[in-house]
């Protein structure tokens, strides 16, 4: 099943600080968006907020059209079936197996499932023969494969990805950029990836959305997005002429 | 898979647990045993170990004490803690019973108070004429010469007691000395140690004396009992069932059994012929209403 | 001679069931209320961590005087016949390890990264899988706590004077034996005891470091 991300109206303050002053976003259920913005704009808050780690001050989220439940139980089930991968992400400790386990050991998988759907995930990410590594011993772009994995094992429906391959050397950035397309064929998922990689957004998403001064200033088709942009905030951006 | 190691670890812990306190909780069943509370001086004697498992074998009945200071053993009489009390504290034990504590009280005999101190004896107490006298020649060469210092175990132990007594009797008053008078709280072995490291006078129980004589080096015996068999010295011993009335949980029947048990011949001929290195310390003296 | 050597014997076992019992239940009782506080939001912590720093510096002596006038026979809980026993004992331990335990604990707890948190957060788990993940994470300081509470235990020797009474046969542990040793000038016995009970001290703690080695990133 595949479904859409609402928001309308979010805010949110850090510090006296209004880092998000009302964003209206509308992704379709199955494509690929991307957004971008300036360092520190807020994208990161976004995300952050749309997986239940910050609650917004105003506005609401609409999962498939419906709001969060309140009834904690079905929340927990809204909540398994997003998939959030960081920057820099945490790897437990332990092996590469442990980790990207992980997401089915918390919703009750085992055994035989358990196993192959790990090695499913890991040759998503070209990494079966390092099941038993420890993920202390990883490179940062082994490690970042390993999180793409571990949040891709339990199938999640929208798949949120916060400059997930920032710091990352080409060859990496490449296998994770093919990773999440391949998801992206065979699940059908929602995925909503920041990048402040324009390269990178042209490259995976479908439509693009410029986040400046608290809000979205522009949505188009990627390509329209990048070679024509209406707003002449997001041609600075674009051109590379805001700083980062 | 993870959760469950945890889990696993979490059911082996508590098994543990539950198996250790089960150990532990066999272990502290309730006593089948009399319990007694004595002072430290009654254990560093020796006579318990020596005494009870021959009241075991008459009677079988168990006994085991715990050995603490007299104000302690007293208290623990007085909270139903223990069974029966075992003092030589004869202004206290009477307070004690007329406060209704007691059941009854059965003394059992006495050993004797006597005077250490250096053995270069600066005081010269080893020619006093009597405890007094001893106490008296202590006061005089502190204060005159400054060459002598005292301990006092300053605990309302049975010693501490007579130790007043016997200053009060020289007509002195403690509160009035000067540093050369000092106080160590603790019981008769450890106020012994102090004594022999700071070569000081004390007054002491021979039975804890003749037992530690040989790891006091620096100590001598200087003033025993005189042929009068000097009152003041005497150290009285007796026995108290606790009360029940305030405790119905007290053992009274095995308590009251054992005060009757030390009375008797063969307890008292027992008591007579113990020694404490090569020394008959105790005399034994039974009487009493249990 | 053997009955000596009996003796011996018994006061180790006691030794070892009494520290063994009360730093397990100990454990049992701080690493999960730890686990739980320090992953609460700091400032509601506050009025607790002054309240556990205070434990802290509560003297074992007046733990043990609580615990003795709680389980004597003219006390509250005097009922169930604790006082002077091994149970007892492994209370008034329980009274002194515990915050040990729960403040090393929490503080490790506490300092685990918040992404630690986070990431298993956003990756499904439920209040409690995140306590766990957090444990486990943690898992290395925890084994520091446990360490730091049975050092404790196994050198406590004013609580289980007091509330135990040292009664032959029934209550004798090494440090109270020790004690009793020195009054009666048996050093070379004392000695002998001390001897015993660092021995004790050194294979348990090299098998929990051993444990403690399994739990490093």
């Amino acid at each position: 099943m595949t479904i859409s991300l609402e928001l309308e109206g979010i805010q949110k303050d850090f510090d006296g600080r209004k880092v998000l002053q009302g964003v209206d976003l509308r992704v379709e259920a199955g494509e690929v968006f991307a957004l971008v913005g300036p360092s520190g704009v807020g994208k990161t808050t976004l995300l952050r907020c749309v997986d239940f780690l910050l609650r917004p001050d105003g506005g609401s989220v609409r999962y498939g059209g419906q709001e969060a439940p309140r009834d904690p139980g079905a929340l927990l089930a809204l909540r398994r079936r997003i998939g959030f991968v960081a920057q820099n992400p945490l790897l437990f400790r332990g092996s590469v197996f442990y980790n990207v386990s992980f997401g089915l050991c918390v919703r009750g998988v085992e055994g035989r499932t358990l196993e192959e759907r790990t090695y499913e995930a890991l040759d998503a990410v070209g990494l079966h023969d390092f099941a038993e590594t420890k993920g202390a011993k990883l490179s940062a772009g082994e490690a970042q494969r390993v999180a793409f994995a571990r949040a891709i094992v339990v199938h999640p429906e929208i798949l949120l990805l916060d400059e997930f391959t920032a710091n990352l050397d080409p060859a990496n950035v490449a296998q994770l950029e093919t990773a999440v397309a391949a998801y992206h064929r065979q699940a059908g998922a929602t995925v909503l990836i920041v990048t402040h990689n324009l390269f990178q957004a042209k490259r995976v998403a479908n439509r693009a959305g410029f986040l400046f001064g608290g809000q979205i200033v522009e949505i188009d088709e990627v390509d329209r997005f990048f070679t024509n942009p209406q707003d002449e905030r997001t041609r600075a951006f674009v051109r590379g002429e805001m700083p980062y | 898979m993870h959760f469950r190691f945890a889990k696993r670890w979490l059911v082996g812990l508590l098994a543990a647990a539950v198996l250790l306190v089960a150990v532990g909780a066999y272990l502290s069943l309730p006593r089948a045993y009399l319990l007694m509370a004595t002072t430290t001086s009654t254990r560093d004697t020796g006579l318990l170990p020596y005494l009870l498992p021959e009241f075991t074998a008459d009677t079988g009945i168990q006994v085991r004490y715990v050995a603490v200071g007299t104000g302690q053993a007293l208290d623990a009489g007085r909270r139903g803690d223990v069974d029966v009390v075992m003092v030589h504290a004869p202004r206290l034990e009477e307070q004690f019973l007329s406060e209704g504590h007691g059941l009854c009280r059965n003394s059992i005999m006495y050993n004797r108070f006597v005077v250490v101190g250096p053995a270069a004896d600066p005081a010269d107490v080893q020619n006093a004429t009597s405890a007094t006298d001893a106490f008296l020649r202590i006061h005089n060469a502190s204060v005159h010469n400054a060459s002598a210092t005292f301990e006092s175990r300053a605990d309302n132990s049975g010693t501490h007691t007579r130790e007043l007594d016997l200053w009060a009797a020289a007509g002195l008053d403690p509160s009035t000395f000067g540093p050369w008078y000092e106080t160590t709280e603790q019981g008769m072995g450890a106020t012994l140690t102090i004594a022999n490291e700071r070569d000081a006078y004390t007054l002491s129980d021979d039975g804890t004396w003749y037992a530690r004589e040989a790891s006091l080096p620096y100590l001598a015996l200087l003033h025993a009992q005189d042929e009068q068999d000097e009152p003041l010295l005497q150290n009285p011993y007796s026995v108290i069932p606790v009360n029940p009335s305030a405790h119905p949980s007290v053992l009274v029947d095995q308590a009251v059994t054992f005060a009757r048990w030390l009375v008797g011949a063969r307890a008292q001929s027992l008591i007579g012929a113990f020694t404490v290195n090569g020394h008959a310390i105790f005399t034994p003296d039974g009487a009493g209403g249990c | 001679m053997l009955t000596v050597a009996g003796d011996i014997v018994g006061i180790t076992l006691l030794s070892l069931l009494v520290c063994a019992t009360s730093t397990l239940l100990a454990t049992l009782i701080a690493v999960p209320l730890g686990v739980t506080l320090g992953l609460r939001e700091v400032g509601s912590q506050r009025l607790l961590r002054n309240l556990l720093f205070t434990l802290y510096g509560l003297p074992p002596v007046l733990a043990g005087l609580l615990v003795f006038l709680l389980l004597s026979r003219g006390g509250p809980l005097g009922g169930l016949g604790l006082l002077f026993t091994p149970l007892g004992m492994v209370t008034a331990q329980v009274v002194v390890v515990t915050p040990i335990i729960l403040g090393i604990t929490m503080s490790v707890v506490a300092t685990v990264e918040r992404r630690v948190k986070e990431t298993a957060f956003v990756l499904g788990a439920d209040r409690r899988q995140l306590s766990v993940t957090v444990l486990r994470e943690a898992a290395a300081g925890i084994l520091t706590a446990v360490m730091v509470g049975f050092g404790r235990a196994i050198s406590e020797v004013g609580a289980v004077f007091i509330v135990g009474g040292h009664i032959e046969g029934q209550t004798q542990v090494l440090t109270t034996t020790i004690i009793t040793d020195i009054a009666q000038a048996d050093y070379g016995h004392a000695v002998a005891l001390g001897v015993i009970l660092l021995a004790i001290a050194a294979v348990v703690y090299s098998l929990l470091y051993r444990l403690q080695e399994k739990t490093l990133p």
